[in-house]
Order: structure tokens, then sequence, then C-alpha cells
């Protein structure tokens, strides 16, 4: 690694130095205490158990068996502070992610190894292993193992195999985590600090992402993850700001001459010879200095930063804020890593002293090109830049809008949205904020003044929110102690009630709100998901469900709803709908037409038929034809079975059914 | 305004209220607003097509005439031929890929419009910049949290459908992301409860949710709930797995092809449908697109086709409604080393339907003299994307605010549609 050491010591130094006298610092900071956790349930009139099951429900996703009680029996506020140093045991997670090989590999390895296909046809071309005469026009097939031949002999891997362990990971860590806050927050934090696996350029670095720059921030100082993002290559690529240059600098106007100078010497020589070569060399040329001023300053980043990471909308600042944050972040890019890559090998040539001379800083996967950075004097939110701040001025900027009082606000309100309520008052927002700006964003102190506010544990705050899809569809994992052997079902689960996770494309992340997660399609999804994963219908996901009972069966329709309701829905009154449902299930007639119908009907069914005709047995209780055979063939899958429905461990039996409708029931979607 | 008896009566509905017993909730809910003028039947529907990786709008509508294009492109260039495998002459400059052919008496017909030139003001060449800024609408701003089709459902004013704006895509395209109902559904037989191969016991879950979201203090689920199930019903009732096409029509077995289809069967239903999304992927021809075969051929003919067969089906609404393409932007004037086409900036678009004043290339493209072109390279985006997508919410969704559809942007849209 090419970690110069003067910078060394101008990070740690000098950068120091200059924030310390910085004008938006107000008080020293690191002096300042996480304030004492101190959660105020029983004034707000709630018990022991329920406050636990309210803060299981915000703050893990979703209580297992027990657990309710367990942690009253420990204390609300200890389970809390462990939650915070999340350091519990994890053996049972470490288990379930053996095998995952990629989760724990750096960038450089990465990029050398999972290739899109785009990298690998080039590279392919490249060495001669694909004629580019061939791409394409041969068939799909020719040409996936033209890929494969050249991935075979390159050693990479398909980039599919890396998101597959990514949005595993995610799944399994949510579901099987002991230390369930920091899971929590990687969600949050991550969805605040949105990246995105549709952009090509950022896809290969979103694990890295989550695993580097979001994780090991999330109950730390916020001015540490918002710095963390920003020099990530995943940030830097997904909102374009490694795209963003200036030749506003010595090294970058002495280049521009140059250029200018070795093209205006050519054609000086195409005036005397005209050859093809010459001009050809002069077309090239004139098409780099072409591409050279196509680049330039772009300001997504700039505005995102300011919009979404920090200030917020109403935030009070300016395009012309905009503007000048996206010039002081300019030259700022990932590190070239890519062994083959051309941009790689022109900086291991340069050397120390050239990169010292360019102005060019590595530092872990970030590059800063001095040489591309616009040197010029900017006006950021009043403050005054001086110019040929370089590198440090990006740094400066990033901590001029972490610590700003709009920041506080939005992060705060952010937050409260998240774990409070939809609409949280702005007195909490007010507190929280004032916590955000007295420790200079500590977030564990921000989040404990959000616990210890009675708004929290406000009787009306309780099962307000509702499950985003993956929330939904984890906590149905940890109360059933079901075991999630291919997390990749789960994904697509959740994608199809409406939250394809590290996919959304927008830098806003998903919305934080109920209307957003709840419409037709993705409510049906969530009953439909309910009823195949009691009846272990998603390959992959095993439970058992009389073992959450004792080993004890239900002996009729009417006790499974009831014990599997208090089991599933802990600290929640259920006896209206237990009463509701049990008219339902109780419905002797239900068995008594599958027996009918086993009787008279023996023809069998073609089997492609099956999922038309449910809807029709459905919506038509005295059965066409169709529908008469179609309860034939149910009644002969369940062949001699008792007519009372039996319990044994396996699919369709009632008791399943009951639990899935427990899980699909609306009350199991609030969180 | 509200004329019950012709809401009932209505197609669908009248098969609904006899078939179950009720008018679904959300029919009642919309009818009770002040916002709604039923029957459903009234609105018009607009189908995009989203062609994603770029379409080489140079071959798909070759400026043929233009002699510089020959020069660029040596084994690309395509000319009008009457035999097998020449472009069809438009306008005795333009002509249409033989892939498209079965759209060409559309334009005879005066229906279709062809833009050409189309772009986003932003230049960036990367493909997901590219349609994010298409899709938001805002080619500037990234954090745009809506797409410009999930604001053009709130501004048509009308309310009510769960079925207003539907995607038929597995995830919710950027296009529709923000505050209106808004659906991302793949295939419209997964819209049920479903238990494979045990109809009993769906029957008693379907009733058993039916019966727990109808009684849920949360007002959300419990509104939601019921909207699903009333859907749910509605869409059984059509039978959509033995769905006939009208006139004839035979849709490509293809991706694009069933998605079509599918927004047919819910345009048939007034389901009180306004907007329909569908993708088409494989635009991103690189490498050895060819000319009239190959993989740029084979792409257009499918997309050709299957817009053909949806509009044939369409036959007794095609007064209602409009299909309009897009694709994130064009691809290099010049054929590039490896037989295709790199990324490059303006594009061409088609817009089929009644309303549209159809039968013309509308265009401002002045040659592809290199010094014409956009950084020497690139047919330069002459037509804002916005400037075609406004004239045709205006012209046939009747949305006329402009500045809520596309927020900074003060343009004026493309005459190209019937007053």
């Amino acid at each position: 690694m090419k970690i110069s050491l003067l910078y060394k010591s101008l990070a740690v130094g000098l950068i120091i130095t200059l924030f310390s006298a910085f004008s938006v610092m107000q008080e020293d900071n690191g002096a300042a205490k996480d304030p004492k956790i101190s959660l105020p349930y029983k004034k707000m009139g709630l018990t022991k158990k329920q406050a636990a099951a309210h803060l299981l429900s915000r703050f893990t996703f979703g209580a297992r068996p027990g657990e309710i009680d367990k942690v009253a029996d420990m204390g609300l506020e200890k389970w809390l502070e462990q939650q915070f140093d999340g350091t519990l045991d994890d053996a049972v997670l470490a288990e379930k992610l053996k095998g995952y090989d990629a989760l724990q590999i750096d960038n450089d390895s990465i990029v050398n190894t999972y290739l899109n296909n785009g990298q690998v046809i080039r590279v392919g071309i490249r060495k001669g292993l694909i004629n580019k005469d061939s791409v394409q026009a041969a068939g799909r097939k020719e040409y996936q193992d033209k890929l494969l031949a050249v991935m075979k002999q390159e050693g990479y891997k398909p980039i599919a195999e890396l998101q597959r362990q990514l949005i595993n990971q995610k799944v399994i860590r949510a579901a099987y985590s002991e230390n369930q806050l920091k899971e929590i927050l990687t969600d949050f934090w991550f969805n605040h600090f949105n990246v995105s696996l549709t952009k090509n350029q950022s896809e290969q670095f979103i694990m890295t992402y989550e695993r580097d720059a979001i994780r090991p921030y999330v109950t730390g100082n916020f001015q540490d993850m918002l710095v963390a993002t920003a020099k990530h290559p995943a940030m830097l690529e997904y909102l374009d700001n490694a795209t963003s240059i200036s030749n506003n600098n010595d090294a970058g106007k002495k280049q521009e001459a140059n250029a200018k100078a070795q093209l205006e010497r050519k054609r000086r020589q195409a005036e005397k010879d005209t050859s093809s070569r010459i001009a050809n060399e002069m077309m090239a040329m004139e098409q780099a200095m072409n591409n050279q001023k196509r680049q330039g300053l772009n300001e997504n980043y700039a505005r995102e930063i300011m919009e979404l990471h920090t200030l917020g909308v109403d935030g009070g600042y300016t395009q012309n804020d905009v503007t000048e944050v996206a010039r002081a972040l300019t030259g700022w890019a990932p590190r070239p890593m890519f062994n083959d890559g051309v941009a790689k090998k022109q900086l291991d040539r340069l050397g120390d002293d050239k990169m010292a001379k360019q102005g060019i800083i590595t530092e872990g996967d970030f590059l800063f090109r001095g040489n591309k950075h616009d040197e010029g004097e900017k006006m950021i939110l009043g403050h005054r830049f001086p110019a040929n701040g370089g590198y440090k001025e990006g740094m400066q900027v990033l901590e001029l809008l972490a610590n700003y009082p709009a920041t506080a606000k939005f992060i705060s309100t952010k937050l409260a949205t998240r774990f409070v309520s939809d609409t949280p008052s702005t007195a909490l927002v007010k507190e929280m904020a004032e916590t955000f700006l007295a420790t200079k964003g500590n977030l564990k102190a921000v989040m404990i003044t959000m616990v210890n506010s009675k708004e929290f544990w406000a009787k009306s705050a309780l099962r307000e929110k509702v499950k985003s899809p993956f929330e939904f569809a984890i906590s149905a994992v940890r109360a059933t102690n079901a075991d999630v052997q291919q997390p990749f079902q789960i994904y697509t689960w959740c994608m199809k009630m409406g939250q394809r996770f590290y996919y959304y494309q927008a830098p806003t992340g998903f919305p934080d709100r109920a209307a957003y997660w709840i419409n037709t399609g993705s409510l049906l999804n969530r009953m439909n998901f309910g009823l195949a994963f009691a009846t272990e219908k998603i390959p992959g996901v095993k439970l058992n469900l009389i073992a959450l009972n004792n080993g004890h069966e239900p002996e009729s329709p009417d006790e499974a709803l009831a014990i599997y309701s208090r089991i599933l829905l802990p600290e929640r009154n259920q006896e209206e709908n237990i009463k509701r449902l049990t008219a339902l299930v109780r419905d002797a007639n239900v068995e008594k037409k599958i027996n009918d119908a086993a009787a008279k009907n023996t023809a069998p069914v073609p089997a492609g038929d099956m999922q038309g005709n449910d809807m029709m047995a459905m919506n038509n209780d005295t059965g066409t034809g169709k529908g008469k055979k179609q309860k034939a063939k149910t009644a002969l899958n369940k062949k001699a079975t008792d007519p009372r429905m039996t319990y044994a461990a396996g699919n369709n039996t009632a008791l399943s059914q009951v639990a899935g409708i427990i899980i699909g029931s609306p009350e199991f979607q609030r969180k | 305004m509200v004329n019950r008896r012709g809401f009932v009566k209505s197609g669908a509905l009248a098969l609904f209220a006899a078939g179950f017993g009720g008018v679904p909730s959300f029919i009642a809910r919309a009818a009770d607003s002040k916002k709604i003028i039923p029957p459903y039947k009234k609105n018009k529907v607009l189908v995009c097509i989203f062609q994603r990786g770029a379409m080489d709008g140079l071959m798909a509508v070759s400026p043929y005439a233009d002699p510089n294009l020959k020069a660029l492109r040596p084994t690309l260039y395509m000319s009008p031929s009457a035999t097998e495998g020449g472009l069809t002459d438009l306008d005795g400059k333009f002509g249409l890929h033989p892939g498209l052919k079965n759209l060409y008496p559309f334009f005879t017909e005066g229906r279709m419009a062809i833009v050409h030139g189309v772009g986003s003001p932003n230049n960036t060449r990367s493909h997901f910049d590219a349609q994010d800024f298409m899709e938001s609408g805002t080619p500037f701003n990234k954090g745009t949290a809506s797409g410009w089709l999930n604001r053009a459902v709130g501004l048509t004013g009308h309310d009510g459908s769960p079925f207003r704006a539907v995607s038929l895509t597995s995830a919710l395209p950027r296009s529709f992301y923000g505050d209106n109902e808004a659906l991302a559904i793949s295939n419209l037989q997964d819209f049920a409860i479903q238990m494979r191969g045990n109809p009993m016991a769906t029957n008693m879950a379907a009733k058993s949710f039916e019966q727990l979201y109808d009684e849920t203090s949360s007002q959300i689920l419990n509104r939601t709930g019921k909207e699903s199930f009333d859907a749910m019903k509605m869409l059984s009732a059509a039978n959509i797995k033995n769905y006939q096409p009208a006139n004839g029509a035979v849709y490509p077995n293809s991706a694009l092809g069933n998605s079509l289809k599918q927004i047919a069967t819910l345009i048939k239903m007034d389901v009180g449908m306004e907007i329909g999304f569908a993708e088409s992927g494989g635009w991103d021809t690189h490498y050895n697109q060819g000319t009239a075969n190959g993989i740029l051929s084979r792409n257009l003919q499918d997309f050709g086709d299957s817009i053909a067969a949806f509009w044939k089906d369409m036959a007794a609404y095609q007064d209602d409604v409009t299909v309009m393409t897009m694709t994130e932007f064009g691809r290099t004037a010049h054929q590039n080393g490896t037989g295709g086409t790199d990324h490059g900036r303006a594009s061409c678009l088609f817009v089929l339907g009644n309303d549209v004043q159809g039968g013309k290339v509308y265009n401002n493209i002045k040659s592809l003299a290199k010094a014409d072109l956009e950084d020497g390279r690139d047919l330069p985006v002459t037509t804002d994307f916005r400037s075609v997508f406004s004239a045709v919410a205006n012209g046939h969704l009747n949305i006329n605010n402009n500045s809520k559809l596309f927020p900074q942007w003060d343009g004026s849209s493309l005459s190209m549609m019937k007053s």
C-alpha cells in the first residue's frame, strides 16, 4: 500500500490541529459521557413485560419465543446497554456464516476476483481469448461459454456470487445475531447513506461499504460515519464524485498547456506531412482533449450529502453551496485497484516522489488527486475556505456539515421516525438534536435520549409502526425459531413484498412510512408469505411448530389458534381475533366437504391446472365441476388421514395453516 | 357528474357486482370522494415501455439520406429497399428498420409519431444515471424522491383504484417511486391468496385474512386489506389464465409481449388503470449489433411485434390508450471496433395512439457532420425528453401542470398531440 508518510503526518497532525481551530467547534469533545439509560415505561403505565415487548419490537428484528420474559428478568436497561455494546457472543451466527468466503476479503481482492460480464469481455478481448468480432454474434450459450472460459483462465468468480453472499449475510445476521441492535442500526444507516447494486460502477463495493463504512459506526460518531461513506469507493462511484474533477490547480493547468502545445506541434506537422498516420494521431489527441473537457464538476454527491445525508432538504443551503461543496470535493476518487487496469499501472509507475509532486495521496482505498482538485477559494454556508486547501479542505467541509444544527435536527427526526412513530413530536426531536450537538454527533447518546423520553413509551406508540417486508419476514423466522438454510429465498419473498434490499435505486433509500410498504399487491404477498412460511413451502426454511409449544400438540383447531396466537404475538390482546377466527377454523363443513368430495370423486386432475383453480374454489363455495375435482385431489393427497386435522410435523396441516394465518394477519405486521 | 347506473353497468363491474354481491370498497370509496368521476371507463391509459440499455436510434429510425452516416458506419449502414431486409422509407430522410415493419402501418395511418434526437440535457453516458434522471424526470437532481409517472398519477386528479399505476416488473421501477399508490407485479396470476394444491385451505385462509383485516384497528392495514381482497376477486373473475386477445392478435412469447398482454387484460377489465409500465432489455449493443439480422434486429422485431399485437388487441379501446416508448440515451454515431456502437447521447422514441398527430418524424436534427455532433461523436440532444413526455401527459392524460410533473423545467411541450 502506498500510504504516503507525508500524508500520515498531515492527516494526524495538521488536520487535527486545523479542526480544533475550526469555527464550528463549540466545545471540547471526547469528554462527553453517554447519558445514563433510564426508561420511564412505568410512568407511562406499562408493565415491565409490556415494555420489554415494545423494546424488543423496535430494537430487534422480532422477539424470539421466551425472549420477552428473559429481557424483563434481566432488566430492560441492562439489556439495552448490552445491545449498545454489541459484543455478545455470536456462536450460532458464526456457524451459520461458515462458508461465506467473500465476506472478509478486501476491495483489492474483490476488484480482481468478482468481475461483471462487461469487464470479463474486455479482459477476454485484450488477452485474445475472445475474438472481438464474435461477441454477441454467436448464440447466448456460446457467449456464456466464452465468458466462462475467460473467467476460468483468469481465476475470476461471477459477481453474482459476491452479491448472493452479501444478501444472504444480511438475512442470516438479522435472524440469528445476538447483537440485534447492531443489525437494526446497520439496516437503518445503510438506508440513510443508500448505495445500490443497480449501478454497475459501484456494485463490487456494496459489501465492503456496509461492512467497513456503516457497521463499525452505527453506535459511534456521526461524523466518522459520514467521512467513511464519503471516502468509500461505493459512494464515490454511486453518486459520481469519482468523476468530479477540476483543472483549476497548478498541475492541471500545466498539463492542459502541455496538451495544447503538443496538439499544436502535431497540427504543424500535419500541414507538412499529410499521411494518414499523422492525421490519426492528431485525431486521437483531439479526442483525448475532448474527453478531458467533457469531464468536470459533478454536483450529484455534493447535493445529496446536504439534502439526504446531513442538513436535510430544508436545511438552509443554497444552490451556490452545492456547487462550492462539489468544488471542495473534486479530486476524490477510489484508489485504482484492478491489476490489469491502466489506471493502476499508471499509479504504480509514479512512485512516491512523483505522487507527492502531483498532490496525489492514497489512504486505504481512497485516492485524493491534487492535480484534479479545484484549488480556488470557496464559501460554504457562510464559512470561508481559503485557496489551496487540498484534501484537508474536503475533510473540513464534512466536519462542518456533520455538526451543523440542521443536521442534528434532520438525523434526530429520522431516528425518531424509525424508532418511535411515523410522526414524532417536535419536542422529542429537539431534545435529541440538543444531545447530538452537545456530544458532537454521538449516536448512542442521541438514541439514549430517545428511549429515555416518555414519548417512546407512550401507549399510542405501541405497535404504531408497520414492519418493512424485511422486518416482517425476519420476525416470522425469529418468532418460530425457524432454521433458514436458504437465505436467498427470504430475499426473493422480500422482493415480492416490495423491498428488494440493496437494489433501491435512489439515494433517498426506502421511504420509512407505512403507506410506502402497504399496497394491495404487497399486502397479499405478506399474507402469502405467512402461509408459505408456516406450511414450509419456502425451500430451505424449516420450522417445528410443535416444539414451540413444548412438544405438545393442540387438540383442535380452536386450541391451536389460541395457543399459537399467544406464542407468535406475545403481550398482545388477541381475544377478539381468536374469537372471530375460531368460527372459521372450526367450520366442520370444511372437513365434511373434503370427505364428501373424496368419497364421490376420484378422478385425477392435471397438476398444471392447480393454480388457476385455486381461485375458483375460493370464490365459489358450491364448486364447479372443476372445483370438485380439485377438492377430490386434495382429499386424495390427504389419503386415509383422519378427517379431523392432524398435527404431524409436515406441510399443510391445520396447525401450520393456523400459524400461517397468524403470521399473515394485520397484528403481525405491526411493531 | 356521477352516473351510478353507468358505473354499475360498465363491463367488469357489472360482472363483479353480480358475482360477488357488492361493490368493491375502493370503488365505493372513490365514488364517495368528490374527486372522481366514475365510471373508470372514461379514464385514459398511458402505457410506457422503457427500453433499458440504450437503443441505437440511428439504426431503428435511420437518417439514411445523410451522406455522413455511411462514412461513420461502414458496415452498419442500411438504406431503403423494396426487397426484404431494407429500410422502409418514412419521409425521404429517415427509414424504419425492417424489424419494425409491423409498426409502419400505424405511421402511415397517422397514429404513430416518431421523435428523433430525444434525450436528456444531462450528458451522462452512464446507463444508471441516465435512466435515473429520465425516470425521476429531473436530469440534474439525484435526490428527487418520486418518479415522473407517479407524479402523473397524482396529477390526473382521479382517485381510488389500486390499479391506477401498474408496472409489470418484479420490483417497482424508479418512474413509479413516490407517494401515490403504485403496484409492481410481474404476473397477474400471482394476485391471489396462494397455497399450492390446497384450495380448501386457501379458501379458509383467504376468509380468515379478510376478516382479520376487516377488523384491524390499523387504518392503513384495514383499508388496504379491503382493497386487496376486492382487487383479487375482480382479477380472478377475469380469468387471466385463459385470456384471449381480441381481433386475432398474437403476442410474441417474450417478456415484453407477456407484459403488454397483461396490461391489455387490465385495460379491458376497467379496473381503473391509468398508467401501465413495461420493460424491454438487451439494447446495449457494444458488439456486432448486425443490420437486417443480428441482435439489434431481433430486439427490434420483438419490440415492434409486441406493440403491434397490443394495438391490435386494443381495437375497441384505441381511443383511450396511448403507448410511449423511451430509452435512456442513444449510441455513438460511428461504429466501434467491435461491430457495435457505444454510449452516446440522443436516440428516438415512438408514440402511438389516436390522440397523436402521427405520420411524422419530429426532429431538429441538423446533420451527422462532425461539427454538428456533440463532442464530435454523438447525435446531440435536440429535443428534451420532458418536452415529449409532457406533451403526451398533457394531450392524452389531460394533465396540465408541467411544473409539478417536471420540477425545475421551464421548457415547452412538443406540439405533437391532437388538440
